[in-house]
């Protein structure tokens, strides 16, 4: 051997390199729970191992989406970071087969810094730079690597098995950040897996516009950075089917998609890609996207069984955070995932830099996370809405279809151009409603059952 | 006796990202990120399965920009022992002479038993540095190979090479160049602990020009290629007609102007 090479230092022959116990914490998946776990322990002095499957963080990712930044704007400066727009309007809509009647909220401070917290951003590209930021923070992440299972010790967790050849890794802490699908927990008991009325289906497509300058500005009547996050339910949004549609604005793109519950989508025997375009052709929805081309498509699982199925987040050298902890609030209004992935993965890393300060593993030492999250406004969002899923289950019927059709007609009847007097038109507008839903009283029952939604 | 493989590496735009501009039509290289060049990860395994079946420590060769470092990372992630990174600004502008060359000098200084290459690169792919550095050296080659016999006691490399019309089963002596035909070696997935080494705790050695002695010999003034120009070529109006038997096929050839 030639003397270029002789004793250097960092020759990989000198000895077979072995990291099992080099590492205070193991976080499976680089998403946003999972890169907020170990940037805030990786602050905290943690040698963190981000372990993600995808060939970079979010390459994987689909989302829609608005990026709710209350606390990671608490962990990192977003001044650099790749967001796409503001939401400067909200748009709420109810589609039947053929008509429209919507909401639109739009406040002025919205407009102004820091816009309400909500920016639409694209994975690929935030998950990249959020889990640059754990890096520089001195995490170290390893990506094309997925984890297969977890090593243990008794009932205590130890590790991570990985897919790649001498794969498993020992360290004292594993953060469970791998989303909705998550196998690994499953796998390894330390969740249920989720029944199928509280999982829905995601479809998403991103649009460009090829034809022309300032498409998306003028369509959505923006200016400079500001953008729309436009809401879709109904009949005409995923046909019989409970969830809705989506319209978001990014920089030169937009994403569209419908996101609605598995046990629908099984029953209609029609596939997510197949909801999505029917939404799209939508007569309200198609001039929106006219002339667009579509330059990714990707589909997903969302859970949503709301506080219920939050499983036990604190095992013995184990948490669970984000999606993977069924953390989302999805009930028509609000589709809101990120900013509890970001508060979990936090809340979760800093009892972890505690617990490893007093030398404890065990689920006791790591309870002190969930208790965190039912502080946060995590599990208070969803426990105040657990009981919309099983409600607008009961009136799926009349939510999606009766009510789409009787406010649209409503509004005709109010608005029509003939020769009657105005009255007619108002009482026949009124009736227009009042009998789709059940007359007086049960349109004072479903006001009654709703209205926690927005009061 | 040790053997010292040395496999050479490039860094090349990733094909699959490499994006066709809508706009203008043209390929869009410059956003596409450099990847390890396809054909060179069956090089690393042709050399590791040498290594599995004799003594032997193999490593991986770059010459490169200092950006260039993780196809070197990659190769020890894969299992190299140890990676050299040839970077030199005296290197710029080379084309496969003083890059032959260049890799000559460098297998020389390791000590190389075995070199190990891709068949061609993905960017260039003019397939001439591996016979290029048999020919600096004066070493054997084996080019399009196939399947690789190491054979320690008689100091030979056996390979079974793609020919015309079949394969040629042949043995060389020692120091040999060896130049693998791509796909017929399907890369080893990299080892979980060795691919967070690579990454993170893995630097390459160095090596110049000067070191290598090649200062004068390298760079744009001594590489004798040299592009005439380019033109576009327009695409010639085909004519087509349908003949009924053979001995009507002479008259409309005949009929064509050349
Ligand atoms: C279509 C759609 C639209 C949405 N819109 C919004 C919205 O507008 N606003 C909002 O706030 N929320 C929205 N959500 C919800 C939001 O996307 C999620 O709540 C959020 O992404 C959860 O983050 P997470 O880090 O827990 O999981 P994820 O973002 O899913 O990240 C998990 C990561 O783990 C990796 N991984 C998984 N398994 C493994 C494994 N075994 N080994 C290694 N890595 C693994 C994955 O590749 C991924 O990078 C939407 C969701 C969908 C599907
Ligand atoms: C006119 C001309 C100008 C050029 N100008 C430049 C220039 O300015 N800058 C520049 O960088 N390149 C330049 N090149 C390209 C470059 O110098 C060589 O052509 C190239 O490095 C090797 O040729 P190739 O890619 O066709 O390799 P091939 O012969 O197709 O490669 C076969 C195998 O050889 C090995 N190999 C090839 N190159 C390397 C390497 N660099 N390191 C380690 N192993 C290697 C690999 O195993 C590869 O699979 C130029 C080429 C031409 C023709």
């Amino acid at each position: 051997m030639s003397a270029i090479l002789d004793g250097r230092v960092g020759d990989a022959a000198i000895e077979e390199p072995n990291y099992d116990g080099e590492f205070d914490a193991v976080v499976v998946g680089a998403g946003l729970a999972g890169s907020a776990a170990a940037l805030t322990m990786a602050d905290r002095g943690l040698e963190v191992l981000l372990i993600e499957r995808g060939s970079s963080p979010g390459a994987k990712n689909v989302f829609g989406g608005v990026l709710y930044t209350p606390t990671i704007r608490e962990l990192v400066d977003l001044e650099d970071a790749p967001l796409e727009r503001y939401v400067a309007e909200k748009r709420f809509s109810m589609l039947s087969h053929d008509d429209e009647t919507a909401l639109s909220i739009s406040p002025g401070e919205w407009r102004r810094e820091p816009h309400n917290d909500s920016y639409t951003v694209l994975r690929g590209e935030f998950d990249e730079w959020f889990a640059e930021q754990a890096v520089d923070a001195g995490a170290t992440l390893v990506t094309e690597t997925t984890v297969t299972g977890l090593l243990r010790e008794g009932r205590e967790v130890v590790g991570v098995e990985t897919d790649r050849p001498d794969g498993g890794v020992e360290a004292p802490y594993v953060v469970l950040a791998e989303g909705a699908n998550s196998l690994v927990g499953e796998g390894a008991n330390l969740k249920a897996t989720e029944s199928r009325e509280n999982v829905a289906v995601a479809a998403k497509e991103v649009l460009e516009f090829p034809n022309g300058e300032n498409v998306i500005e003028d369509r959505f009547r923006l200016f400079g950075d500001a953008g729309v996050s436009y809401h879709y339910f109904g009949e005409g949004a995923v046909g019989e089917a409970f969830g809705g549609g989506f319209i978001y604005t990014n920089g030169d793109t937009v994403s569209v998609g419908v996101a609605y519950r598995l046990e629908d989508a099984a029953a209609n025997d029609q596939s997510p890609e197949e909801t999505l375009n029917l939404f799209k052709s939508h007569p309200r929805v198609a001039p929106l996207l006219r002339d667009a081309r579509t330059v990714e498509y990707s589909a997903k699982t969302i859970p949503e069984g709301g506080a219920e199925s939050v499983p036990d987040l604190a095992h013995d050298g184990a948490v669970i955070v984000g999606d993977a902890a069924g953390l989302v609030l999805n009930n028509g209004v609000h589709l809101e995932g990120t900013n509890m992935a970001v508060e979990s993965g936090y809340h979760a890393g800093r009892v972890i830099a505690d617990a490893n300060a007093r030398g404890r593993t065990d689920a006791d030492a790591l309870e002190a996370y969930g208790r965190a999250l039912e502080e946060s406004f995590v599990v208070k969002n969803l426990e105040r809405y657990a009981w919309l899923q099983e409600t607008v289950e009961e009136d799926r019927e009349l939510l999606f279809e009766t009510m789409p059709t009787a406010f649209a007609d409503a509004g005709a009847e109010y608005f029509r151009m003939d020769r009657e007097p105005k009255a007619e038109h108002a009482s026949r507008a009124k009736r227009a409603v009042v009998d789709a839903l059940g007359g007086w009283r049960g349109l004072a029952k479903l006001a009654l059952r709703y209205r926690k939604v927005v009061t | 006796m040790t053997w010292t493989i040395v496999v050479g590496v490039k860094q090349v735009p990733d094909d699959d990202e490499i994006g066709i501009d809508p706009d203008t039509g043209r390929l869009d290289r410059a956003s596409a990120p450099a990847v390890m060049n396809p054909p060179d990860r069956d090089a690393l395994e042709a050399a590791l399965s040498i290594a599995d079946e004799v003594d032997a420590r193999v490593v991986a060769m770059t010459m490169g920009p200092p950006m260039a470092t993780p196809v070197l990372e990659e190769a020890v992630a894969m299992g190299c022992d140890d990676a050299v990174l040839i970077t030199d600004r005296a290197f710029a502008g080379s084309d496969t002479w003083p890059t032959s060359l260049t890799l000559a000098r460098a297998a020389e200084a390791l000590d190389a038993d075995v070199v190990v290459c891709g068949e061609e690169t993905t960017d260039s792919s003019t397939g001439q540095v591996p016979p290029g550095i048999a020919a600096h050296n004066g070493w054997a080659q084996l080019t399009y190979v196939e399947e690789l016999e190491p054979d320690p006691e008689g100091g030979r490399l056996i390979a079974t090479r793609d020919v015309e019309g079949g394969h040629e089963r042949v043995a060389a002596e020692l120091p040999v160049v060896v130049a693998v035909a791509y796909g017929e070696f399907e890369a080893r997935p990299a080892g979980l602990h060795r691919k967070i080494y690579a990454e993170n705790d893995f630097e390459p050695a160095q090596l110049t020009a000067e070191e290598l002695g090649i200062a004068d010999e390298v760079g744009l003034a001594v590489s004798p290629t040299a592009v005439g120009g380019m033109e576009t070529v327009e695409p010639v109006e085909r004519r087509g007609e349908v003949v009924d038997d053979v001995d009507g096929l002479v008259e409309p050839i005949r009929g064509v102007e050349t």
